[in-house]
């Protein structure tokens, strides 16, 4: 029994003759609501008011999909001047300002997260090249350039970026249906809320990759500054 | 040499590792800091933005919140069975809707229009010119107008607004520039009184509300006032601020909370790996160190003492720092979601509140133990003969 009077009034009886999955709309998914849908004369059968005139036949809105999706704002001009009052909004997909603001926010975290892992990484490289300080002064002292020393930094370091950022975009793509499957479980509703792309993965690797060889470099580089002796602790 | 100064000196022996642990313990507790201030700042901030209208009742038709659902009907009634409430000491009915109004670039354009009493609480603030009266002096009722409606239409108090949603077009008598407590940036705002409101849309019913502003008198307390209306009107829904902003929780401001709760795991978790991996391999670095001093007469506890006072003072360091960082940090992730179109000019999703602190605090020091633990085990089992031959060996 559905009634649009909010004293119950005016009740009419519907048949249910489905239950369906709304379409997802990443506009709406944190709002929780009871939704029906009937046809459109029923509706307004349901909550026309009888004492107004032409209620009856009145919408609220009519979806218009153009021939040519370029001849909206002629549109616009024309039902504008042929019917006064009447609005014309376009309807968007995927560029909605909320989302790419969103997007601007995740991207934001994502910048200090980065920073907070540079700074991780580099105390891991300093440690690990602080670790072989021994190694590094005996090699110095059997011939072995500085600069041989540094590119072998550098691979290591280029081993070591490639193989975390593999990982970590593996570990990305393996969870990513965990954090799906939870937000979807949260919010009752079938968008994807994480989807790792390959130019996420290959956006992921193209910074992963440089700032490992970096701090690996950065700090061979700081010890091998230091004169031979003081690398052997003599 | 107390532990604090012993730890103090094991870390100043390696200040590059010990200033890169405190950056990163400063970075990643900054993002703790704010996520904490992110979970609940949208509904902090909404309680100020809904307490400074000065109404703490809300009273609808449904359940559904104020201007989703549909209007009260016969409203002056119901606000007069109200008003003679003695809990209550003030009743205001108001109206919603859009207008359409002609743009000086001659393109039609929206304007949402509030109806009212004459105001009486806090509904807007005058920021130039005068508020409503009842007065129809030429035929035009008064209207208050936001920033942004008055800029984007060049409008001053003593301006007139021409409608063109109703036919014939309805003009109104620009009284005052205001602010509405929840306009947004771009959007334009006007208040009219409710017979104004009447006027400007004609084939509204004239005596409806959308919502029921309802003040408590002082003293008497918000709860009781709720209940006086639902015994008066048990066919009206009252909702106080607390119940709204719990509405409000559970759904349209559960996104940012769930991000906020998952980013604060993440940042906690790197926290406190960062500073265990650092104590961990410090500790293997020094097993010789350590050896020696059990053998000069250093108890386990003492080993205990001054690994978690190294541990507590890279966290308690970085933590410091994560402070000032994090309020910097929020203010820049803050300007980029009230970018957002619609939102209230005076809403914020970063809000400081001394229990995000606390909270802050307490994830830190959390943190300073747990990362303590493996190195402390290693440094108190360390076999104290077999570590000290190997180092003179080595």
């Amino acid at each position: 029994m559905l009634s649009a009077d909010p004293r119950g009034e005016g009740t009419r009886p519907f048949r249910i003759a489905g239950v369906y999955e709304p379409t997802p709309d990443p506009s709406r998914f944190t709002a929780k609501r009871l939704e029906a849908r009937m046809h459109l004369p029923d509706l307004l059968a349901l909550t026309a008011d009888s004492d107004e005139a032409g209620a009856a036949d009145s919408v609220g809105a009519i979806n218009i999909v153009l021939k040519d999706a370029g001849d909206v704002d002629a549109f616009a001009r024309e039902l504008g001047a042929r019917a006064p009052g009447v609005s014309v909004v376009r309807a968007t997909a995927g560029d909605d300002e909320h989302f790419l603001i969103i997007e601007r926010f995740h991207v934001a975290i994502s910048a200090v997260t980065l920073i907070g892992s540079t700074a991780f990484l580099l105390a891991l490289m300093v440690i690990r090249a602080d670790e072989r300080r021994e190694v590094a002064g005996l090699l110095l002292l059997l011939g072995v350039r500085r600069r041989r020393i540094l590119a072998q930094a550098l691979l290591e370091g280029l081993c070591i970026a490639a193989a975390g950022a593999v990982f970590g975009v593996l570990f990305a793509v393996l969870t990513q249906g965990a954090v799906n499957a939870f937000f979807q479980w949260r919010y009752d509703t079938s968008l994807i809320f994480v989807r790792v792309t390959p130019a996420i993965a290959a956006r992921c690797v193209a910074l992963a990759l440089p700032l490992g060889v970096m701090a690996g470099l950065l700090a061979s580089w700081t010890l091998l500054r230091r004169p031979v002796l003081d690398l052997l602790r003599r | 040499m107390s532990p604090l100064q012993f730890a103090w000196r094991s870390l100043s022996r390696q200040p590059a590792r010990a200033v890169l642990g405190l950056t990163g313990v400063a970075v990643v507790g900054a993002l703790l800091f704010d996520m904490l201030l992110l979970s609940r700042g949208l509904i902090v901030s909404f309680r100020q933005l809904l307490e400074s209208t000065g109404f703490d009742v809300r009273v609808t038709a449904t359940e559904a919140l104020p201007g989703l659902g549909p209007p009260v009907a016969d409203a002056s009634a119901a606000a007069e069975t109200l008003r003679r409430l003695p809990e209550l000491a003030d009743v205001v009915p108001v109206r919603f809707a859009a207008a359409g109004i002609e743009s000086p670039d001659k393109k039609a354009r929206e304007v949402a229009i509030i109806g009212s009493e004459t105001r009486r609480r806090g509904e807007w603030q005058v920021l130039r010119g005068a508020d409503l009266t009842e007065s129809t002096a030429g035929g035009r009722h008064d209207m208050v107008v936001n920033r942004t409606f008055a800029r984007d239409h060049a409008l001053e108090p003593g301006s007139i607004v021409r409608l063109t949603s109703t036919l014939p077009p309805k003009e109104f008598r620009v009284t005052g520039i205001v602010e509405f407590p929840f306009e947004s940036a771009s959007d334009g705002m006007a208040g009219v009184t409710l017979a104004g409101f009447a006027e400007a849309f004609p084939a509204s019913e004239a005596d409806e509300a959308d919502l029921l502003l309802v003040a408590s008198k002082p003293g008497v307390g918000t709860e009781a006032a709720v209940a006086a209306i639902r015994g008066a009107r048990p066919d009206l829904h009252s909702f106080s601020i607390d119940e709204v902003l719990e509405r409000l929780r559970q759904a349209e401001f559960s996104y940012f909370r769930q991000v906020s709760f998952v980013l604060a795991t993440i940042a906690s978790f790197f926290a406190l790996l960062l500073v265990t991996t650092l104590l961990t391999v410090s500790v293997n670095q020094r097993l010789g160190e350590v050896a020696a001093l059990r053998a000069l007469g250093f108890s386990r506890k003492r080993i205990v003492a001054d690994l978690v006072a190294e541990s507590a003072l890279l966290v308690g360091g970085g933590g410091l720092l994560s402070i000032p960082l994090g309020f910097l940090l929020a203010r820049g992730l803050d300007s980029i979601l009230r970018q957002m179109p619609g939102l209230p000019l005076r809403l914020h999703f970063f809000v400081f509140e001394p229990r995000a602190l606390a909270l802050h605090l307490g994830f830190l020091v959390l943190a300073a133990v747990i990362a303590a633990t493996y190195p402390v085990v290693l440094a108190t089992r360390l076999p104290i003969a077999a570590t000290l031959r190997k180092e003179s060996v080595s």
